[in-house]
């Protein structure tokens, strides 16, 4: 895809809000950039372009958020809308998460002795066994839940595309953000909440590339209400769908291109994760 | 710029699975409604429409069953071995595509057998049969179990070679995979030290086909000590 990560980020030469109002040359720049060029061999693989969000803690050093996009995969970030592949996830996902712990007794199991309630005949009554019948009030129950593993299988496969549909998904209804880094430089969340009421950022699910803990990011956002942090490994279907909003740093963008992309080998660089 | 009509937002409440994929679960005794209710599905009486396993596989009512209307017969072989059989037509054919090749150097084996495809199994061991000798063209070097007599004189007629070994199962195990360091063991059994000690087998423990096969790099020394000693019921 691209050289460096400095790389993946352009100079434009104007403000741009949509996307739309880049003008040809600007496009350009930043596809040649990611080297994924529109060839006549491969007219999907346009790279889709995104403005950068701005970051929790603006330094003077880092490039200003307004005036820079970012050059996404197609293939991950572009992916045609398929509910069906999401439905599938979902309840995978869901099936996984079901305890199974309903349990019941038969009329082996519970208590009582094999003891023929009454005589076979002569009682003018219908005939009897144990105490523990179905049939009787305080007897087993028949075919009674018993504990079970209600979890699914889907193959690998499905669930990258419905991680690649996903993310897709919240790009077109411009639900995703992309910020420089997700780094917060202490551990006061009272502060940190300010800054994301600011930002605009509540029902936001953060995807962080770094490692949660040394960057004690988990820690400032454990008691933010509607707000979450999770690592790109960490992060499924179900989680995309359900919060309102998904803001990623640039090294989880690139872990979901290398882990997801579906364009030609020869067109993508393997970038080392850090 | 005119707004564009957007598609309603995909939630967790607006997936459903595609139209077709799911079916709905058969549930018998559910009322008439279903058409599988009352007796579901199980007509009336008799004891197929009873609960547990039915009667036994193989039982046919009373009447005598297929598995006991004829007798046994016979026994069967525990030390029988199944030849893997492959004719002369068809290693030629296997040639002119390229698919083996066979020189001095490198004699034709069950590895190059088995992985060109001129063989789907080298059961308990290769047998060259003389099936086409007419066709047969290139001086063949091949080390097999066993060879055919038809199958000798063609191959030996055209300025070829046959060598027929003793494999063990794990002896054959080790040729198919190829591995240089194991030492194949020599045959115990009587019948087999005797077959493979006829030159007219071309048996490698043979002295004959031993000095005939002396010039190449692939005959191995302690066959020749082989040779002298499970061949001195010969003396005796």
């Amino acid at each position: 895809m691209l050289a460096s990560l400095s790389q993946r980020i352009r100079v434009l030469s104007s403000r741009t809000v949509h996307l739309r109002a880049l003008s040809s040359t600007q496009v350009h720049h930043a596809q040649a950039a990611s080297k994924l060029v529109d060839t006549p061999e491969h007219p999907a693989l346009t790279p889709v372009l995104l403005s950068l969000s701005p970051p929790f803690v603006q330094k003077a050093s880092d490039p200003t958020p307004e005036d820079f996009c970012v050059a996404l995969d197609p293939t991950v970030f572009n992916h045609p809308v398929r509910r069906d592949i999401l439905h599938l996830c979902v309840v995978h996902y869901l099936d996984s998460l079901r305890q199974g712990s309903a349990n019941t007794k038969t009329r082996g199991e519970v208590r009582g002795s094999g003891i023929k309630i009454r005589r076979q005949k002569g009682s003018g009554r219908a005939r009897l066994g144990d105490g523990q019948s179905p049939m009787l009030v305080g007897g087993g129950v028949a075919f009674g839940p018993k504990p079970r593993d209600f979890s699914t299988k889907l193959p690998r496969k499905v669930i990258e595309m419905g991680l690649r549909v996903a993310l897709s998904a919240k790009l077109k209804e411009q639900r995703l953000g992309i910020m420089q880094n997700l780094s917060w430089p202490n551990v006061k969340t009272k502060h940190l909440a300010q800054r994301i009421d600011a930002l605009g950022c509540r029902k936001t699910l953060f995807v962080t590339g770094e490692g949660e803990l040394p960057k004690d990011l988990e820690r400032v956002m454990r008691n933010i209400p509607a707000v979450d942090v999770v690592t790109p490994k960490d992060l499924n279907v179900y989680q995309i769908l359900k919060w309102p909003r998904l803001v990623m740093d640039l090294k989880a963008v690139e872990y979901f291109e290398q882990t997801l992309s579906k364009a030609p080998k020869s067109l993508q660089t393997a970038l080392p994760l850090p | 710029m005119a707004p564009k009509v957007r598609a309603p937002r995909i939630t967790l409440a607006s997936l459903k699975p595609a139209p077709g994929s799911q079916q709905n679960q058969k549930r018998v005794g559910r009322g008439q409604g279903s058409g599988y209710g009352g007796t579901a599905g199980r007509g009336a009486n008799g004891q197929k429409s009873r609960s547990g396993p039915g009667p036994r596989p193989g039982f046919e009512g009373g009447q005598t069953p297929i598995t006991k209307l004829f007798p046994k017969r016979g026994f069967v072989n525990q030390n029988a071995k199944l030849w893997a059989p492959v004719n002369l037509e068809r290693i030629q054919h296997w040639i002119d595509q390229g698919r083996l090749s066979s020189s001095p150097e490198q004699p034709i084996t069950a590895r190059e057998l088995l992985q060109s495809g001129c063989v789907h199994d080298v059961h308990d061991g290769i047998k060259i049969l003389g099936d086409g000798a007419a066709k047969l063209k290139t001086s063949l070097y091949i080390v097999a179990s066993r060879a055919s007599q038809s199958a000798i004189s063609a191959i030996e007629d055209k300025g070829g070679k046959v060598l027929c070994k003793y494999h063990n199962k794990l002896a054959l195990q080790q040729t198919v995979k190829g591995s240089q360091d194991q030492v194949d063991a020599a045959p115990t059994r009587r019948a087999d030290i005797v077959w493979y000690g006829q030159h007219h087998n071309r048996g490698y423990l043979s002295p004959t086909t031993l000095a005939s096969l002396d010039h190449l790099p692939w005959v191995d020394e302690r066959w020749k000590t082989l040779a002298k000693q499970l061949g001195a019921w010969k003396k005796q």
